[in-house]
């Protein structure tokens, strides 16, 4: 009885201390990222223009503009040749930036900080040097051109818009595929150095170990950049905004780019939030694919 | 690390060298390049983007420090991430702590709705956010950022040290508990020293993001006192259109701190990027 009453009274002290522990980290979740996330589910069936307290409700009007409207086809086919592209590039120039470092004789870390660096940078400053080396007149990129006697194929590479979408890609490509290269490089340092000392045994050359014993082994961080390169660009806003602001005409605009310059730039706020939850839901597919791509590893293992 | 001694240098190894070292050098490149313009004078920039500075031009960095509003906004930037990691590293382990060691349906119920927030995208909720922080009367104001990024990272924040806690053996806590120590004591004295690792890369890959985020302080810190430094660059690359020193000397006053942190703390943002990839 005694032993009862003493965990009787322990439960309850537990709680009392678990409360006190969660509260500060619930309210701020709740108010600073609930709260609005539910009022934009709600916003997204209104015409509201962020200014006046009159809060139409016009039923799924919004979702029927989305559906119609040619701007916004434009950008979620810019969105998703972006991801397409940048999941493909990332990640096979991660892979290879990962096989040299774990590969290279001298100076391992240093290749492995400099290949590291451009993750550092804010989208706005790689966005301003990368404006500024791909510029017509000034840039590096030209200039080179311009040097090797292809002069030809100088062009305004923000400013043209067949180019301006894959110069943003590719600058990104250089600036993400250091986060990357980190994770597959704790893959093949945890692959077992006498697998690939078998298989060698075994007569497989460089190329045929990497296929039948490397790649596979490296199933695990393929699987989690893919899913993170996946939903970081469709995140992608910094670099759109500073090196073509949407531009030129709606030729690099993204969904993630409408919705701020739907919302800030057009005052159209309650359709601004109609475009936000159509991002929502493609995050959150991507998301519940990943978590079961995940658990199924898990079981295997 | 595994043939590093006494092997013989075979031409592979050069030839790997060699490939991995151009590929260095167009990594590096932008970087350098950025650094180096910042101390060419606008005209050198415009004759020649390539050349290397004949003098060490340091008048944009002059002119940034006394004319402008780029230290004050240096400082905001500097408040706003060690403000909200200092919060952070205060609030969320607790919270982890709490879910980890209690777990009953309550605390499990809350781990899974905190884990929800990290499917959120910050463009999910910025607009409605826009307007409570105007009504909550935070516009403007740093302390609305800070509360922003802590409520914004709760979900992550929380996965990597309730994963951590699980492997942290309770015993020491249970004979504190009967030498009478009270649960905020045990916590911080005990728990929270053993979570170096895990603080450690929630500290650089948090404060990373913070002084390099550029959407939200735009949003809600759009003028005046209180930009950010990345904010503040934003509208030099429109209002200094043709001064392309005097931003190049701003982002290298950005940049310079990340990379110093970065060579000091290697060793953390290594084990974050890989600890936060593997848990999602």
């Amino acid at each position: 009885m005694n032993a009862s009453t003493s965990s009787i009274k322990r439960k309850q002290w537990w709680r009392s201390y678990a409360i006190w522990f969660i509260l500060p980290a619930f309210l701020l979740y709740c108010i600073f990222v609930m709260v609005p996330t539910f009022s934009s589910i709600y916003l997204s069936f209104t015409s509201w223009d962020g200014i006046s307290d009159n809060i139409r409700y016009i039923g799924f009007e919004n979702f029927k503009e989305i559906w119609n409207s040619p701007r916004v086809h434009n950008a979620l086919t810019n969105t998703i040749i972006v991801a397409i592209a940048l999941v493909i590039l990332e990640n096979v120039v991660a892979l290879l930036l990962a096989i040299l470092v774990d590969q290279v004789r001298w100076l391992k870390n240093l290749f492995r900080s400099i290949f590291y660096f451009p993750v550092l940078m804010s989208g706005i400053i790689m966005g301003f040097i990368w404006m500024i080396i791909l510029n017509y007149n000034f840039g590096v990129v030209n200039q080179l051109l311009d040097l090797v006697g292809l002069s030809a194929l100088k062009t305004d590479w923000l400013g043209n818009p067949d180019y301006a979408l894959l110069s943003i890609i590719l600058s990104t490509v250089w600036k993400a595929s250091g986060y990357y290269m980190i994770i597959y490089l704790a893959g093949l340092q945890g692959i077992p150095q006498e697998l690939l000392e078998a298989a060698s045994i075994d007569g497989a050359g460089k190329w045929k170990q990497f296929w039948h014993v490397t790649f596979p082994l490296l199933a695990g961080a393929t699987t989690v950049c893919v899913m993170l390169s996946m939903i970081n660009s469709l995140k992608l806003f910094d670099q759109i905004a500073v090196m073509t602001n949407g531009g030129p005409g709606f030729a690099t605009e993204t969904l993630t780019y409408i919705i701020y310059k739907v919302a800030f730039g057009e005052g159209r706020q309650g359709f601004g939030t109609a475009l936000a939850i159509v991002l929502f839901i493609l995050i959150m597919i991507i998301s519940l694919i990943q978590i079961r791509l995940l658990r199924k590893r898990e079981v295997q293992m | 690390m595994k043939k590093r001694t006494k092997t013989p240098i075979t031409s592979s190894n050069i030839i790997i060298f060699v490939i991995t070292f151009v590929i260095a050098v167009i990594f590096v490149f932008p970087i350098f390049f950025n650094i180096m313009s910042a101390f060419k004078s606008n005209a050198d920039i415009l004759r020649d983007a390539l050349a290397f500075p004949t003098e060490l031009y340091t008048e944009s960095f002059k002119y940034l420090l006394t004319k402008t509003d780029y230290p004050k906004a240096m400082l905001n930037s500097a408040i706003l991430t060690v403000g909200s990691i200092i919060a952070m590293v205060v609030i969320i382990p607790m919270a982890a702590y709490a879910i980890e060691r209690t777990n009953n349906r309550w605390t499990n119920a809350i781990y899974v709705f905190f884990l929800f927030g990290m499917m959120v995208p910050f463009q999910v909720y910025m607009i409605p956010l826009f307007k409570q922080l105007n009504m909550m009367g935070l516009f403007g104001n740093l302390l609305g950022p800070i509360m922003i990024y802590i409520a914004g990272s709760v979900g992550f924040g929380v996965l990597l040290y309730t994963s951590f806690l699980k492997g942290v053996p309770r015993e020491i806590e249970e004979s504190a508990e009967i030498d009478g120590c009270s649960r905020i004591g045990i916590f911080w004295r005990i728990v929270f020293p053993l979570l170096g690792p895990v603080t450690a890369s929630m500290v650089v890959l948090q404060g990373l993001g913070i002084w390099n985020d550029f959407l939200m302080p735009m949003l809600v810190l759009p003028s005046g006192q209180t930009k950010t430094m990345i904010v503040e660059l934003f509208y030099y690359v429109g209002e200094f259109s043709s001064r392309w020193d005097m931003i190049f000397a701003g982002t290298t006053m950005s940049l310079v701190p990340v990379l110093l942190a970065f060579l000091s703390l290697q060793k953390y943002f290594v084990k974050g990027v890989s600890s936060g990839a593997i848990k999602g």
